[in-house]
């Protein structure tokens, strides 16, 4: 009861922290001043302590620089480490610590040499800088190889700082000459700081030779070095074209023992060497530097799970220009019941794309294996797995095959409740592919989609919507009373985004014959009148006008309605063939995980900013024209009578446009976007195209868009 | 636990505790040359500080804590981050340089009118008196209006840096006073 009460009181008042009169700071400034070199150091741990736990000391600066002289080593290293953090609070009073640094960068210890020389460049304060050239000259040609590679990597600091100091120092000629130097973690810093260089400047270093002329040296540096900078030669090696096959297979001899190393990073550097060479050794797919890249690749999925993401995403990039290489390890890349869930998506991507076509084997496995993946409960995953069961069917391609995978989009369907989006998705994709005359596929999917009471509920995405609304429009016969059903897509059009809003289009246009007049109508005024949809308002009064013309053009608007789709070949995405080998190049770098080249990713330098600047006012003033002359345009287009006029000017606006928006992604540092269209989309709106253009200035306009 | 106990003791017996002295004056005066003749006893060859040396050393068994600092105009404002417990004050003027005498005596007066140096002995070295052209103490002294400090125990020595004429003269008498004053 008593330690109740206690505890209770104690709770109820509330007590300030003991703080002494005078403050923390004050104490530890007289600490620091001291008579005593013990008190002295004791003050600065204590300092260092506060600074550790985040807490401002800034304003003991001056009195901790005074302590910077000192023969303890341990002192020294806690001074330097608390100026490294706050000598930009204080700028001019580095200029107090001068002294010491150029008198430690001569001391006889390397260590302190090096502390000094790298705690002098890493302080980002101009008046140091004007004392730094002795230091940095002196460390440069020390005896010492720890030395000398941390005064390498502090010229890059230093031109970093201050570019044109730095050249002027001539620095960048010892920097160079260290390329040649005996020791392999001086080459592989060098060879860092001069890639870092190189990127923030190409005209002051050129990088590309010095990598030709050093090939040998790094070669040898390779095998000697830290996993580090094994790591930085590689990416060195993989910027090296070989002269010819000899040299590309002596690389790749070289560099085949580091794929058996335990750091994933030089394990995809060493990939990246290799594979940026293999094109000139012409080897065979039977050659066993396959074997060992496909080995190397399986080492990386016993990593952690981000470092297998990583791998994962590395995988999907080589996979694509080596699409057989892993086709033997299946199993490994089989899901796993504790993966995290951007794992396990990659992994099915990945499943997908090494499964080898030609084997039905393998195929029917993971047929399997995905099978149980939709029954899982995750429902991103199960998504996943859906759409890579249709993926597989359509890769596999044997009508056989294909009735297996609908059959158990089926029963998924029919069993799980809320996959109706992705299970339609993936049938229609499987129809898509296995063209119309599959009937009884047809007919086990319309009927499906036929039971279903209110598909307004059931689908939630636009996908989903797009492709049901394609199904009634491809296939009416099939349903019971289309017209009801596209009467209710048509009330909430206004509702819809624009991929259903053009899927409806298309489906009712296409059955305009046995569908009431009024509902086609209808349609057209919503979709030119109440969208902001530019393509699906287009696309309206593309149809319009063609519909209007009908009595004289009977045959267009048959090929309109009657025209079939060309089957879709696959539904994996792909890269660009430049984007490939760009993504190939930058293997193992940030940008093979976003698959996004480094170029696209870097903002515009700082130097050509000024530049920017100045032609954005242009641009903007051009883009401004430019919309007077769209808006006006737009006026030409809903009269036909002058279109020789509008198809030339939408010509020279199409071009213009492009470059405007070239523009503006370089002005906004926006990456060009490169996205992996889901080819089946793709397809659909091309064969919209296809359909409505018939005459090749309705084309043009079309291109405007 | 051990520092800590070692340095009750140092406390209680005064052993270790450091006396500061600062040396100061315009730049090129000799004041990094006296620091190291002081030090190792011979003639290093030196650059123009910039920033501050320290040594340590003991001289008739007191712990000295030696801070020459660089004499640049731009470095001069940051001597006051140093004047905290200094016990002692060593000027060093060039005797040769007569034009900026009033910049000497102008820096020198505008120190000891800190309220951290009021405790603080004075000893005025007027260097390179192994130079023909030198003006010689006494000179100095009216030159830098020495006579109106008060209060202050001040002194100053004709000395060279080079060949070691008058530092240690210079330093015992330093020593002496502070010795007096502190203990």
């Amino acid at each position: 009861m008593e330690k109740m009460l206690k505890k209770f009181i104690q709770n109820a008042t509330r007590v300030a922290p003991k703080i002494s009169k005078k403050g923390e700071l004050f104490e530890l400034r007289n600490g620091l001043v001291s008579q005593y070199p013990q008190t002295r150091k004791d003050a600065i741990k204590k300092t260092i302590q506060q600074m550790t736990l985040g807490k401002d000391v800034s304003s003991l600066f001056p009195d901790i620089l005074k302590n910077i002289a000192t023969s303890d080593v341990e002192q020294k290293k806690l001074v330097y480490l608390y100026v490294m953090n706050y000598a930009e609070t204080h700028p001019e009073l580095c200029i107090l610590a001068v002294n010491t640094f150029v008198s430690d960068a001569q001391d006889t210890n390397p260590l302190i040499r090096c502390m000094a020389i790298r705690t002098m460049s890493m302080i980002r304060v101009d008046k140091i800088l004007e004392y730094v050239e002795i230091p940095l000259r002196k460390t440069l040609q020390d005896d010492n190889p720890y030395v000398r590679k941390t005064a390498v990597i502090c010229v890059a600091k230093l031109f970093a700082l201050n570019k044109e100091l730095c050249q002027e120092l001539g620095v960048l000629e010892d920097l160079i000459s260290a390329l040649e130097d005996s020791n392999p973690m001086v080459v592989a810093n060098a060879i860092a700081a001069l890639s870092d260089i190189y990127e923030a400047d190409e005209s002051v270093v050129p990088l590309p030779k010095l990598i030709q002329s050093h090939v040998s040296q790094f070669l040898l540096a390779l095998n000697e070095c830290t996993e580090w900078a094994r790591i930085i030669i590689l990416g060195a090696l993989a910027e090296y074209t070989a002269k010819d096959s000899l040299e590309a297979q002596e690389i790749i001899d070289r560099v085949t023992p580091h794929l058996q190393h335990v750091n994933a990073a030089v394990v995809l550097a060493s990939i990246k060497v290799v594979i940026k060479n293999l094109p000139q050794v012409q080897a065979n797919t039977e050659s066993p530097i396959f074997s060992k890249l496909s080995s190397a690749l399986v080492s990386l999925m016993s990593t952690p799970p981000e470092m297998q993401y990583v791998a994962l995403r590395n995988i999907r990039i080589v996979l694509e220009k080596y699409p057989h290489i892993l086709s033997r390890e299946l199993r490994i890349f089989y899901v796993k019941f504790n993966d995290p869930l951007y794992v396990k998506l990659e992994k099915i991507d990945t499943l997908v794309r090494l499964v080898d076509p030609s084997n039905l084997k393998q195929c029917t496995l993971l047929l399997a294996e995905l099978k149980e993946y939709a029954m899982e409960f995750e429902p991103e995953f199960v998504s996943r797995a859906i759409l890579a069961l249709s993926q597989l069917g359509v890769k596999y391609s044997e009508p056989k095959f294909i009735t297996k995978v609908l059959e158990i989009i089926i029963e998924l369907c029919n069993t799980r409740d809320s996959f109706q989006d992705d299970c339609l998705v993936a049938m229609c994709n499987l129809l898509r592919h296995a063209g119309p005359d599959q009937e009884g596929m047809v007919t086990q999917v319309c009927s499906l989609a036929e039971a279903w009471s209110s598909v307004e509920n059931l689908l939630q995405t636009d996908y989903a919507k797009c492709n049901y609304i394609w199904l009634l429009g491809q296939f009416p016969q099939k349903f019971n009373n289309v017209e009801r059903k596209l009467q209710a897509s048509i009330d909430s059009f206004t509702q819809e985004e624009s991929l259903t809003q053009m899927s409806l289009l298309i489906s009712v246009v296409k059955l305009h014959s046995i569908l009431p007049g009024s509902m086609l109508q209808n349609l057209l005024e919503l979709a030119t009148t109440s969208t902001d949809e530019v393509d699906v308002r287009d696309m309206a009064i593309m149809y319009w006008r063609c519909l209007s013309v009908e009595s004289s053009h009977d045959g267009l608007i048959n090929e309109l309605c009657n025209s079939s789709l060309p089957e879709i070949a696959t539904t994996l995405d792909t890269f660009s063939p430049e984007l490939l080998e760009t993504l190939l190049r930058e293997l193992s770098l940030l940008s093979s995980v976003y698959f996004k080249p480094v170029s696209t990713m870097t903002k515009p330098k700082s130097s050509s900013g000024n530049h920017l600047k100045g032609k954005q006012l242009d641009e903007l003033q051009f883009m401004a024209q430019d919309e007077i002359l769209k808006n006006m345009n737009e006026d030409n287009l809903l009269d036909f009578d002058n279109d020789w006029p509008a198809a030339s000017n939408s010509n020279y606006k199409s071009e213009a446009q492009g470059s405007t928006v070239d523009y503006l992604n370089d002005i906004f540092g926006l990456s060009s976007p490169a996205p992996p269209v889901e080819n089946s989309m793709a397809d659909l709106s091309l064969n919209k195209k296809d359909e409505k253009q018939k005459s090749s200035n309705t084309q043009d306009l079309l291109d405007l868009f | 636990m051990g520092n800590f106990f070692s340095s009750m003791f140092d406390r209680l017996w005064g052993v270790n505790r450091e006396m500061r002295i600062l040396i100061l004056g315009l730049d090129g005066a000799g004041k990094t040359t006296i620091l190291y003749r002081l030090q190792i006893g011979e003639v290093v060859t030196t650059k123009p500080t910039i920033g501050f040396n320290v040594e340590t050393l003991v001289y008739k068994n007191l712990k000295l804590n030696v801070w020459d600092l660089g004499g640049q105009t731009s470095i001069r404002p940051y001597w006051r981050c140093y004047y905290s417990n200094t016990a002692a004050v060593i000027f060093v003027v060039d005797s040769t340089d007569r034009d900026r005498m009033p910049t000497a005596a102008h820096e020198l007066h505008l120190m000891l009118r800190e309220d951290e140096l009021q405790d603080a002995a004075l000893l005025v070295f007027a260097n390179k008196q192994d130079q023909p052209a030198a003006l010689s103490a006494s000179e100095v002294s009216r030159e830098l209006n020495l006579v109106e400090l008060k209060d202050r125990s001040w002194s100053i020595v004709a000395s060279s840096a080079t060949n070691g004429d008058g530092i240690s003269e210079g330093l015992d008498w330093l020593i002496d006073v502070v010795r007096e004053e502190q203990m």
